[in-house]
C-alpha cells in the first residue's frame, strides 16, 4: 500500500497542466520520429535530451518518456500502413499488420495495434509500480562487488541471450567500452585513448554516437534499399474504431501471453525487439491455424505490439532501480539522468522520491494520452510520410547534425556523427547488434568504477566477487550466461556426432 | 559489379582487429598492471582492446567457415548510397565553415533542385522556410545556440 500512496502522490505531481502539455508535446514528437524513417526512439530521445538540460528533471523525464511512448506507437503506424517498420521493434508488426491494411482493414489493424500496445504498456507500468520499491530496497544491499556483478550480468546476458553471433556482440560491446574510456579517467585523472587529439579530451558523448549509429546509419540503410512507400489509403472512421475496440477483448489470451513475454524480456536485457519477435513466434506456434499468419491474422498484430510495449515499459524498471538499462533507449535516458545530476540506482527512490513517482504516474497517463493522440493523428502522420524524400531526407539529416551539435556545441562532433553513421550502416547490414555498444558506452565508466572500488575494498583480491552469497549468485549467473553460446555449440556438436554414428 | 557479403565481413573484421590494436597501444601508455590501489588507468582498455581483436578474429572466422555467397551491395544500391552520402558530406563541410543554418539551406536547396527535380522558386521557399523554422525552434524557443558562420555575423545575429 505504501507504493499506492506514493503513486497517488506521483499523480498529483504529474497531473499539472504543464506536465500534461509536456506529455502531449512529447507524444507528438515521438510519433513524428517514430514515423520518419531514420529517426527512432533512441535517436529521438538523444536529439531531444540536450534541449532538456535547463528543465527540472521531473519535467524533463516526463517529456522524454512520453516521446519514447510516442515513438513506439509511431513505429507501429508505419509498419501497418506502409510496410516500413519505423522502429526495429515493430518489424514483427509488419508481418500481419500490412496484409490487413491491404485487405482494407487498416483501421482495424491500427486500432488493434494501439489498444494492444496500450494494454502491454499498462501491464508493464503496473509491474513497475509493484516491483520498484521492492527492487530498490533489495538493491540497497548492494556495494561495489554486487554492482559490478549486476553490470557483468547485464553484459553477459547480451552475449548469452542475444540473437546475433556472440563474437559480433563482443565486438560491439568492446567498441562501446573503448569509446566510453576515451578522455579523462574518473579514478586516476589521466587522459586515455586521446592520441593527442585535443577534441577528444572531454570524451566521446554517447548521444553523438547514438545519433550517428541509429540516425545516419538507419538512413543509409533505408536509402540503399530504395524507398518504396506502398501506401494504403487511410481514413480512420470512428465507427470502425469503436467496433474494433469491442472486438479487441477477444484476444485476451494473446494479450496476456504477450504481456508476460514482454515484461520478462524488458526486465532482462532482451529488449523490445526480441520480445516482439518472440511473442509473434509464440502466437503462431500456439495458433490453431498457423499457416494463416503472414496473411493478416489479428493475433499477428496484437501479439508483437503488446510484447513490444510491455518490454519497452519494463525496461525502465532495471534502469531506475539498479541503474542498468535493458534497452538502447533506456540507456540514453539513463545517460540523461546522470547529466541532470541524478544517480540512477536504489538511492534514487529515497533521495528523489518525487521524481521517481512522478515518472511512474506519467507512464500511466502518457500511455493513455498516446493511445488517444495516435488514433486521432493517423491521417496527419500518414500525410507526412507522403512528403517526397528529396525534401524530408535532407531535413532529417540536418536535424541529426543539429542535435549532435547541441550536445557539446562542438563542430568536431559532425565528423564523429559521419563516422558513426558509416559504422552503424555496416554493423546493421552485417548483423552486429548496436544496443550493446550504446549500453557499454553509458555503463562502461560505472562498471569500471565498481570494479576498481571492489578491488580497493579487497586489496586486489578477485575472490571479493564471491565473498557473499548475493554477489556470488549474480556473478555465477553472469558467467553461466556468458558461456551459454559455447555450451549450446558443444551440445549441438555432440548431438550431430551422435546422429551420424 | 557488386560487393559480396563475405568480402565485407572480412573487411569489417579486419577493421575491428586494427581498432583493437590501436586501443591496446593507447592503453599501454598508462600502465596496464595492478598497482597498490587496484588496476591502473590502462588496465581496462588493454583487455577491452584484446577482446576486440578476439571478437574480430572470431567474427572473421565465422564468415570463413559459414561462407555465404550473398551480395552485400549491388551497383544500383551503391549508386543510391553515394547519391545520398555525397550531398550529406558536402553539407557537413559547408556547415563547419559557414554554420549550420547556411549549410542546411544550401543542402536542402541543392537536393530538392537537382535530385528532387523541383523548380528553383519552390526549392528556395522550402529551404529558407525550414531554416527560419529551425531558428525559431532552437534559438528562440529552446535557447540552444547552433553553430553560426560569417553570414550570421554579417546580419548581426548571435
Amino acid at each position: 500500500m505504501e507504493n499506492f500512496a506514493s503513486l497517488m502522490h506521483g499523480f498529483s505531481l504529474a497531473l499539472t497542466s504543464y506536465h500534461v502539455m509536456l506529455m502531449i508535446v512529447g507524444v507528438m514528437l515521438g510519433l513524428l520520429v517514430g514515423v520518419l524513417p531514420g529517426l527512432g526512439a533512441p535517436n529521438g530521445v538523444s536529439l531531444l535530451l540536450p534541449l532538456t538540460f535547463s528543465m527540472d528533471p521531473a519535467s524533463a523525464i516526463i517529456l522524454l518518456a512520453s516521446m519514447y511512448w510516442g515513438a513506439l506507437f509511431g513505429g507501429s503506424t508505419t509498419s501497418i500502413l506502409f510496410n516500413i517498420p519505423g522502429e526495429p521493434s515493430s518489424v514483427a508488426t509488419t508481418f500481419d499488420g500490412h496484409p490487413m491494411a491491404r485487405k482494407g482493414e487498416a483501421t482495424r489493424a491500427l486500432t488493434l495495434a494501439f489498444m494492444s500496445a496500450g494494454f502491454g504498456a499498462l501491464i508493464g507500468v503496473v509491474l513497475i509500480t509493484f516491483l520498484s520499491s521492492w527492487a530498490a530496497r533489495f538493491a540497497l544491499r548492494f556495494s561495489a562487488p554486487e554492482y559490478f556483478g549486476v553490470y557483468f550480468l547485464a553484459f553477459a546476458a547480451f552475449i548469452g541471450m542475444g540473437s546475433a553471433s556472440p563474437f559480433k556482440t563482443i565486438v560491439s560491446m568492446m567498441l562501446g567500452f573503448a569509446l566510453g574510456a576515451v578522455g579523462m579517467d574518473s579514478v586516476t585523472g589521466s587522459l586515455r585513448l586521446t592520441f593527442g587529439f585535443d577534441q577528444l579530451l572531454p570524451g566521446i558523448s554517447f548521444l553523438v554516437a547514438v545519433i550517428g549509429l541509429f540516425g545516419i546509419g538507419e538512413l543509409l540503410v533505408t536509402m540503399e534499399e530504395g524507398l518504396a512507400f506502398n501506401s494504403v489509403a487511410t481514413r480512420v472512421s470512428p465507427r470502425e474504431v469503436g467496433r474494433t475496440i469491442l472486438e479487441w477483448p477477444r484476444y485476451w489470451v494473446a494479450l496476456l501471453r504477450s504481456s508476460a513475454v514482454g515484461c520478462w524480456m524488458g526486465i532482462t536485457p532482451g529488449g523490445p525487439t526480441a520480445a516482439s519477435f518472440m511473442s509473434y513466434g509464440l502466437a503462431q506456434r500456439w495458433s490453431r491455424r498457423p499457416e494463416e499468419f503472414g496473411e493478416g491474422r489479428p493475433e499477428g498484430v496484437v501479439s508483437p505490439e503488446t510484447a513490444d510495449h510491455a518490454a519497452g515499459t519494463c525496461a525502465m524498471l532495471p534502469m531506475l532501480a539498479l541503474g542498468v538499462p535493458s534497452s538502447a533507449t533506456a540507456a540514453v535516458m539513463m545517460g540523461g539522468l546522470m547529466i541532470w545530476g541524478l544517480n540512477p540506482g536504489p538511492m534514487l527512490f529515497t533521495e528523489q522520491h518525487d521524481f521517481v513517482w512522478a515518472l511512474i504516474a506519467s507512464m500511466y497517463l502518457g500511455n493513455v494520452v498516446a493511445v488517444v493522440l495516435v488514433l486521432m493523428t493517423v491521417p496527419l502522420f500518414a500525410a507526412i510520410l507522403r512528403i517526397p524524400f528529396a525534401i524530408i531526407g535532407p531535413i532529417i539529416v540536418a536535424v541529426c547534425f543539429i542535435g549532435a551539435y547541441s550536445v557539446n556545441s562542438n563542430a568536431f562532433d559532425f565528423w564523429l556523427v559521419l563516422v558513426f553513421g558509416v559504422v552503424g550502416y555496416l554493423f546493421k547490414k552485417l548483423d552486429y547488434p548496436l544496443a550493446p555498444l550504446v549500453l557499454a558506452m553509458v555503463l562502461g565508466d560505472k562498471a569500471e568504477d565498481a570494479f576498481r572500488q571492489a578491488m580497493i575494498m579487497s586489496q586486489g583480491d578477485l575472490t571479493v566477487f564471491w565473498s557473499n552469497p548475493l554477489a556470488a549468485t549474480i556473478m555465477t549467473a553472469g558467467l553461466l550466461l556468458l558461456f551459454m553460446p559455447l555450451v549450446s555449440f558443444g551440445v549441438r556438436r555432440v548431438r550431430r556426432l551422435s546422429v551420424k554414428s | 559489379m557488386s560487393i559480396s557479403r563475405f568480402a565485407m565481413e572480412i573487411v569489417v573484421a579486419l577493421a575491428v582487429c586494427i581498432a583493437g590494436a590501436i586501443v591496446v597501444t593507447g592503453a599501454m601508455e598508462f600502465g596496464i598492471r595492478w598497482s597498490e590501489s587496484g588496476p591502473e588507468a590502462g588496465y581496462f582498455p588493454f583487455y577491452v582492446g584484446l577482446l576486440l581483436i578476439f571478437g574480430g578474429i572470431g567474427a572473421g572466422a565465422q564468415a570463413v567457415f559459414a561462407r555465404s555467397d550473398s551480395v552485400f551491395l549491388d551497383r544500383a544500391q551503391l549508386q543510391r548510397l553515394v547519391s545520398f552520402f555525397v550531398p550529406m558530406l558536402i553539407f557537413v563541410i559547408i556547415s563547419v565553415f559557414l554554420g549550420l543554418y547556411v549549410g542546411t539551406a544550401v543542402y536542402l536547396l541543392v537536393v530538392m533542385r537537382f535530385q528532387g527535380g523541383y523548380r528553383w522558386p519552390f526549392s528556395l521557399v522550402v529551404s529558407i522556410g525550414t531554416v527560419l523554422f529551425f531558428f525559431v525552434i532552437f534559438e528562440v524557443w529552446f535557447q540552444v545556440p547552433l553553430l553560426k558562420g560569417p553570414l550570421e555575423e554579417f546580419l548581426g545575429i548571435y
